[in-house]
């Protein structure tokens, strides 16, 4: 019974064995081989050649090869770049090709206390070139193209105030000018025709962005959003201004470093904190203090930022209060101060303005161009509108309608709108009811612009 | 003595003073030596020292069961290593995975074969279901070994769905959202279970910390209760069903045949066939090696297959799990796409009439199906009329299954597989 009927046993075990032997090899030598280590191995090599010492060759021959990451506990991150790019904080590899290069301009962000993903993209946690730039199926966030890099800025700095990023910049004002807010809302002022854009750089590529500002019925079916005229430069910049928008929020450290202390946000503090009301510019504003026009020249920024501190230690005696500013308002300020030295700066206060002149601000911030055209000058297509297929221009409303009229137009909006052919799909875009966004004085003030817009001396005679 | 090397070293290891301590006999030489290896060893003395020849045949049984045990086995091995690295949290369960993927050392290895291994034991318990109701096997003695069959076949599938939750990506969210949504179409137990899962009425962190004891304490713990019982049976039952087996195999000493007043040992107290010995000799033959090295062959089978798979497939894992983005559609796992196609035309009769009269059907059948013929021979001709209703709704479970898994596209609409819509591009 038992050699015989057995010996096929053994020879069972043995292949099987050896089998199971083998795929475990296989799964060892899977799990040993990393693509990073090759990457790590030339980066020692490289670091070798360079080695001038024989003190520094040790160093480098002793190199570890290992995952090296950045913990970032407070974003939920772990960046795993530096695993490849080695030579991101030394700057003798400027030059060197990737994944050697060194990354340059990163004193604000240091790598330890960023990472790399928060502006870059991809997956940090990954540690294959694929998985890592995040090209991959079932990963939301790839790569940010270089060219759109700005747009990275723009999730914790307010577009306008940061001087690095003056792509950035132009693709909110392109946003602005181009009246996007009529219909959709960010940051939840806007409109209500179209979907909000609070995380639309998050969901969306720059290529669909393109085709869809350019053509958006073709990526988007059915879509009512009239094609944009933007030029070249002006589609990267909304584009990229578009990337921005993720709806990230930063934590704790990060947010107390959202603010940067630039010219454009001491402007807008010394408009907020009312300086005008003791100091004047441009021949406006109060006579406590004295004009502030030429201050960068008579003062050093060391004593305006002493003097932005505690005024009585610069100039005792002062009735200047002590405003109690923080460091980065204190330098925003003192940037602020010495930019006049350099440029003349008149502050549009509301208050010094006309009604037509805040009326414009009103038709400008609520987007009002994007149907209604620039100045209200019409042609913004509404396929199949009783209006020449066009939505309305405003030039003439002043002889249509009364103020109290415009005004109940404006914050009832109007929904349906006729057809010019009742066989048609009915006409995509309509007039939102502004009535729980605009205020009060903002529709006086709204009313009174649009009236204006009828040109001089033009009377037909109704 | 022409023995290769590492039998020889076995031998002079077994004979050395720590190895009888450990072994007590060596390889055994003798059938004596035979029967005390089986029944001086922990683990062979589960199984009694001689088996019947039909019992060893790989056509009877096809390895269904050991193979689930085995799968069993790897999983909760690899499990054990998974719970090194897994964090039971909305915020760290799917960067773990991450983890596992890109840094663990073997990280990835162990993931897969844990996630091919769980597919492959629905999928062999299911088999082995089928087997021992193809070969009448659940007939007197073994109803109630059935009914312990019955609990791990549901232990098994709890088993899958508990863990699909744990990677936290956009599959798992969504398959157990749907999952528990069929779960609270029963009438009015089922909103209340629903809560109960899930500690809520949505997928959250509740739902994962809920997942995450059932499916690491719970149900593996419950699940080897009922393995131990299963198997345990096995041999109290007289072994594994054969045509030729005595009609009356266990029989308790009816009481007030023996005195009651005193204690008594195993063999007085029970008639017949309990311990099994067969009734012709020729017929058994001894466990060591007969059966032990089918067992450890299959073993080593099991595992080079899961090995393999996890070695060239990697277990899915998508994006992170996002409450407001389901994906179209959103599925169920694979074993309950049946389920969900029979809810997507009527969610009572298809969710909670058709299963629970199957769970009810499967738990009453020993105790219906009572005739005696046709055991032990796989499709008996006594049995058809069983064997073709079995047969009817195992065909209606795998195309409903079928169809839900390759044939649903978008809304739950008609796809054929071959026609499926370009991928999403768009992220959520």
């Amino acid at each position: 019974m038992t050699n015989d009927s057995l010996r096929k046993f053994y020879g069972g075990f043995t292949a099987l064995g050896l089998l199971v032997g083998v795929l475990v090899i296989v799964a060892y030598y899977q799990d040993r081989h990393r693509p990073w280590a090759a990457y790590q191995r030339a980066f020692v090599s490289e670091e070798i050649r360079r080695a001038a010492t024989p003190v520094q060759r040790a160093l480098a021959e002793n190199t570890p090869v290992q995952i090296r990451q950045v913990l970032l506990p407070e974003l939920n991150r772990v960046d795993r770049c530096t695993t490849c790019h080695l030579a991101v904080e030394d700057p003798t590899y400027g030059g060197y090709p990737q994944p050697l290069a060194y990354h340059p301009l990163h004193d604000q962000h240091p790598f330890d206390k960023f990472g790399c993903t928060i502006c870059h993209r991809g997956q940090g946690r990954a540690t294959t070139v694929a998985e890592a730039h995040g090209n991959v199926p079932y990963w939301n966030s790839p790569m940010l193209p270089l060219k759109y890099i700005q747009a990275s800025c723009g999730q914790c700095h307010q577009a306008a105030d940061n001087p690095a990023a003056p792509e950035l910049a132009r693709g909110e004002q392109v946003f602005e000018a181009s009246g996007c807010r009529g219909c959709h809302k960010l940051e939840g002022f806007g409109g209500i025709v179209g979907p909000e854009l609070d995380r639309v750089g998050a969901r969306r590529s720059p290529e669909w962005l393109k085709r869809h500002f350019l053509t958006p019925a073709a990526v988007t079916p059915g879509s009512g959003m009239p094609p944009q005229k933007f030029s070249g430069p002006e589609l990267e910049a909304i584009t990229l201004f578009m990337l921005s928008l993720t709806g990230d929020t930063v934590p704790g450290f990060y947010a107390s470093m959202k603010v940067i202390p630039s010219a454009t946000v001491g402007r807008r503090l010394f408009q907020q904190k009312g300086c005008i009301g003791c100091h004047a510019l441009g021949g406006q504003g109060g006579t406590t203090g004295p004009a502030l026009d030429d201050v960068g020249l008579r003062r050093s920024p060391e004593w305006m930022m002493q003097h932005f501190r505690d005024p009585q230690t610069v100039s005792p005696g002062t009735v200047m209060p002590r405003f109690g500013f923080t460091e980065t308002e204190a330098r925003a300020l003192t940037e602020f101060l010495l930019h006049l030295r350099d440029q003349k700066v008149a502050l549009s206060l509301p208050s010094l303005m006309s009604p037509v002149e805040r009326g414009r601000e009103v038709f400008r911030a609520y987007g009002c161009a994007g149907c209604h055209g620039p100045d209200g000058k019409g042609g913004v297509p509404n396929p199949n509108a009783k209006t020449a297929e066009q939505v309305p221009a405003l030039t003439y409303v002043a002889d249509g309608y009364r103020p109290d009229e415009l005004a109940r137009l404006i914050l009832n909006g109007q929904h349906e709108i006729t057809p010019l052919d009742p066989k048609r799909p009915p006409p995509p875009l309509y007039m939102p009811a502004w009535r729980s966004t605009i205020k009060a004085a903002e529709i006086d003030d709204l009313t009174a612009y649009l009236l204006s817009l009828k040109p001089k001396g033009e009377d037909l005679g109704f | 003595m022409n023995a290769p090397l590492p039998k020889r070293l076995w031998h002079w290891f077994a004979r050395t003073r720590v190895g009888r301590s450990v072994f007590r006999v060596g390889l055994p030489q003798s059938n004596l030596e035979r029967s005390q290896a089986m029944v001086s060893s922990f683990l062979l003395h589960l199984q009694p020292a001689k088996v019947n020849r039909h019992a060893l045949k790989p056509g009877y049984t096809l390895g269904l069961g050991l193979i689930s045990l085995y799968l069993f086995v790897i999983l909760a091995g690899t499990g054990l290593l998974l719970m090194f690295y897994y964090t039971p949290s909305t915020d760290r369960a799917y960067d773990a995975m991450k983890d596992l993927q890109f840094v663990v050392s073997a990280g990835l290895v162990v993931r897969n074969m844990h996630r091919w291994a769980a597919h492959l034991m629905v999928l062999f318990v299911l088999l082995h279901l089928c087997r021992v109701f193809f070969t009448g096997a659940y007939k007197r003695p073994r109803e109630f070994n059935w009914l312990v069959g019955t609990g791990l076949f549901l232990l098994t599938l709890g088993l899958s769905f508990t863990g699909y939750l744990l990677p936290w990506d956009q599959l798992a969210f969504w398959a157990i959202t749907v999952g528990t949504n069929i779960a609270g179409y029963a009438p009015v137990i089922g909103p209340r279970l629903k809560f109960l899962l899930l500690g809520g009425n949505v997928v959250g962190q509740e739902a994962l910390i809920r997942f995450y004891a059932l499916h690491v304490i719970v149900l593996p713990g419950i699940a080897g209760l009922f393995i131990a019982i299963h198997l345990w049976r096995v041999r109290k039952d007289g072994g594994l069903s054969r045509p030729d087996e005595p009609a009356d195999v266990v029989e308790q000493i009816a009481p007030g045949q023996l005195p009651t007043n005193k204690s008594y040992g195993l063999m007085e107290l029970a008639r017949g066939m309990t311990p099994q010995v067969g009734l012709n000799p020729e017929d058994e033959v001894f466990s060591w090696p007969h059966l032990v090295f089918r067992e450890v062959l299959l073993f080593l089978a099991v595992i080079a297959v899961v090995l393999f798979l996890a070695i060239f497939w990697n277990a899915p894992l998508e994006q992170l799990a996002n409450p407001i983005h389901p994906p179209n559609p959103a599925k169920a796992p694979w074993y309950f796409l049946g389920l969900q196609e029979l809810v997507s035309y009527s969610a009572f009769w298809g969710g909670v009439v058709v299963p629970g009269v199957l769970v009810v059907a499967l738990v009453l059948l020993p105790y219906l199906d009572r005739g005696s013929q046709g055991v032990g021979r796989w499709f008996a001709r006594e049995r058809v009329v069983a064997n073709t209703i079995f047969a009817l709704c195992l065909a209606v479970a795998v195309g409903l299954t079928v169809i839900g898994s390759l044939f649903r596209g978008p809304n739950w609409g008609w796809q054929e597989p071959w026609k499926q819509p370009p991928a999403m591009t768009e992220g959520p």
